[in-house]
């Protein structure tokens, strides 16, 4: 009798069946609600009633035209600006430490895993350190700033400040990634260049400026890239230290959706904002990818 | 003779500019050991903070002068987080799911890493694309179905609930497939003459080979699963399933109206919360430190 399948197609379906399982999780738990995410944002859902029925594109209306668009462009615009934060602390500041830390004598190693711990410490945690760090009467940095012969600041209860407070947290654990990106990848340059740059009496800073920094514009897109991603899903900070306050001045595009979803059960808007963000963060990716193909420099 | 104290000259005149140049480099070289040094101060002061408040006595926490040193050591501020709070079941729910999620994706993906690198199947590529796609889904937009699903399942305040969403990583899958990718083919090929089974040969042959790589990613898995908080929010509002992430907001919550008065005991929660993954980073260092740099280089 002929075996069902032959054996070079028995094969082929069980190697099929090692990707199977992972196919399936993210059918069910990724792309069937990104349809589903979709589909509610044109229905009158919400989590008090019972049914909901479509109501075509009231809710993208509330959200350009109506009510909501108050607090979708405060939302991009605080989002907005908390991604360029992040941007220049991880970029510029991880630059710099790697620059600091670059070509340290080895027993100082344990300095540069400090540096870089922050990144793994869960983000509740350190954002009740910084609540208490920050604190008005009694945080510490408050201290510190008066010894100085400053004023108490309201870090967290005022709202041109808060968000800065937001980034000095969410700066201390992701410095340090920046630093030992950029530390790999300088390790990965070859001292040949910088020799040769020497002997022909180029300066620190000139060999900084033309060698090190544009052989690194990979790392830099790389961290560009990531980052921004990242900065713009920026959730668990932001709870923790202000709910979104004062006044919504730190109310992120992913708090908002937050809001409308778990406090108002308003799962009909929270789901057009969450389409919304969606978009945007596609053509983000998208435009990235393209400069990314373009513009950098790959001639190690 | 002429040519040979023309070198000496030489010779000297380059001794001496390699004695300026090196007394300026090693002037350079303090000034970034001692900034080296202040970042590092600076960087570690939060934890430090974190770790001597946690040991103070409430009185000594509230002085308008802060105490650098604590006076006494109050060890009972940990026990104390566990009387105020249920921090054990929190403690209990966290390793459950973490332990649950890293099973389910050490397993996906070892699999499917497999499978989308040396694996032969039909739309190979295209199905790889669509893992691959995932990534660019981020549960902050997917949660508000998930949590509808979830709740018609009866998936609220349970383990399962809590791993599902998070038990599948394309990061893992595509990391895996990249280290497999690296295992030269005529050692699969070997192992198949030798009789050797498609779970033989991922369990025998490719994992050993690429066990540095598996162990960074593993590791990574069990901190973000460790550290996750959005979800399990979400989730898991309530305190049978709570996790250590959601509880530790609460222990502060738990004393509204007095909200700064326990910052010893919130800071000893802090602690318990954040310390298997130090220790982990410790023992583990070498990996660590690697771990998002091998993400980056890919």
């Amino acid at each position: 009798m002929k075996p069902l399948l032959s054996r070079k197609s028995s094969k082929k379906v069980g190697d099929f069946a090692t990707v199977l399982p992972a196919l399936l999780f993210l059918g069910v738990f990724v792309y069937y609600p990104v349809v589903q995410v979709v589909r509610i944002s044109f229905t009158n859902w919400n989590l008090i009633n019972d049914s909901y029925k479509y109501v075509g594109l009231k809710n993208w209306i509330w959200l350009f035209e109506g009510s909501g668009t108050k607090y979708l462009l405060n939302s991009l615009k605080v989002t907005f600006l908390y991604t360029l934060g992040e941007l220049f602390v991880t970029i510029i500041g991880g630059m710099i430490l790697a620059v600091i830390f670059n070509k340290l004598a080895k027993s100082f190693s344990i300095m540069r895993a400090l540096v870089f711990l922050p990144k793994y410490i869960a983000m509740s945690s350190a954002a009740v350190v910084f609540l208490w760090i920050l604190n008005t009467d009694n945080g510490i940095l408050n201290y510190f700033i008066m010894k100085m012969g400053g004023t108490k600041v309201n870090w967290l209860g005022d709202k041109n400040r808060a968000l800065l407070s937001i980034l000095m947290l969410t700066g201390w654990r992701t410095i340090g990634y920046g630093m030992m990106i950029y530390l790999a990848a300088m390790r990965g340059i070859s001292t040949n260049y910088y020799e040769a740059a020497s002997i022909d009496g180029a300066s620190k800073w000139t060999q900084f400026t033309r060698i090190t920094l544009p052989l690194l514009s990979p790392t830099t897109l790389f961290l560009f890239v990531t980052t921004f991603i990242s900065a713009m899903k920026v959730f668990q900070s932001v709870d923790v230290l202000t709910s979104g306050g004062p006044y919504r001045s730190t109310e992120v595009i992913v708090y908002m959706i937050y809001k409308y979803a778990m406090e108002d059960f308003r799962m009909d808007r929270a789901s057009t904002v969450a389409v919304f963000f969606f978009i945007i963060l596609l053509i983000i990716t998208a435009t990235t990818m393209k400069i990314s193909n373009r513009s950098v420099n790959y001639d190690v | 003779m002429t040519s040979d104290s023309k070198n000496t000259a030489l010779n000297e005149e380059a001794m001496l500019l390699n004695q300026r140049a090196q007394t300026r480099k090693k002037m350079l070289n303090i000034g970034q050991y001692v900034l080296a040094i202040l970042v590092t101060l600076v960087m570690f002061f939060p934890l430090y903070w974190m770790l001597i408040t946690s040991v103070k006595s409430q009185q000594e926490v509230l002085r308008s002068l802060p105490t650098f040193w604590p006076r006494e050591w109050h060890f009972e501020n940990y026990a104390n987080v566990f009387k105020r709070a249920n921090f054990s079941k929190y403690y209990y729910n966290t390793t459950v799911m973490t332990v649950g999620i890293l099973f389910s994706q050490v397993i996906t993906g070892v699999l499917a890493g497999y499978g989308f690198s040396k694996g032969i199947f039909k739309g190979k590529n295209f199905l790889f694309v669509i893992v691959l796609g995932a990534l660019m889904i981020p549960l902050q937009v997917t949660f508000i179905p998930l949590y509808i699903m979830f709740a018609d399942w009866k998936l609220t305040d349970t383990f399962l609930g809590l791993i599902l969403p998070l038990a599948v990583s394309p990061y893992y899958i595509f990391m895996m497939r990249q280290a497999f990718f690296s295992v030269d083919d005529s050692y699969v090929e070997a192992a198949k003459i030798d009789g050797m089974g498609r779970l033989g040969i991922i369990t025998q042959v490719l994992v050993p080979m690429t066990k540095s790589t598996l162990i960074t990613i593993t590791l990574v898995t069990f901190t973000d699963g460790w550290n996750s908080y959005f979800w399990p929010k979400i989730i898991a509002k309530n305190e049978v399933r709570r996790v250590l992430t959601v509880g530790l907001v609460h222990l502060r919550n738990t004393f509204a109206g007095l909200d700064t008065m326990n910052n010893h005991e919130i800071m000893a929660g802090a602690v318990m919360a954040v310390l298997p993954v130090i220790i982990l980073f410790f023992i583990f260092q070498k990996y660590m430190l690697t771990g998002y740099e091998k993400t980056a280089m890919k």
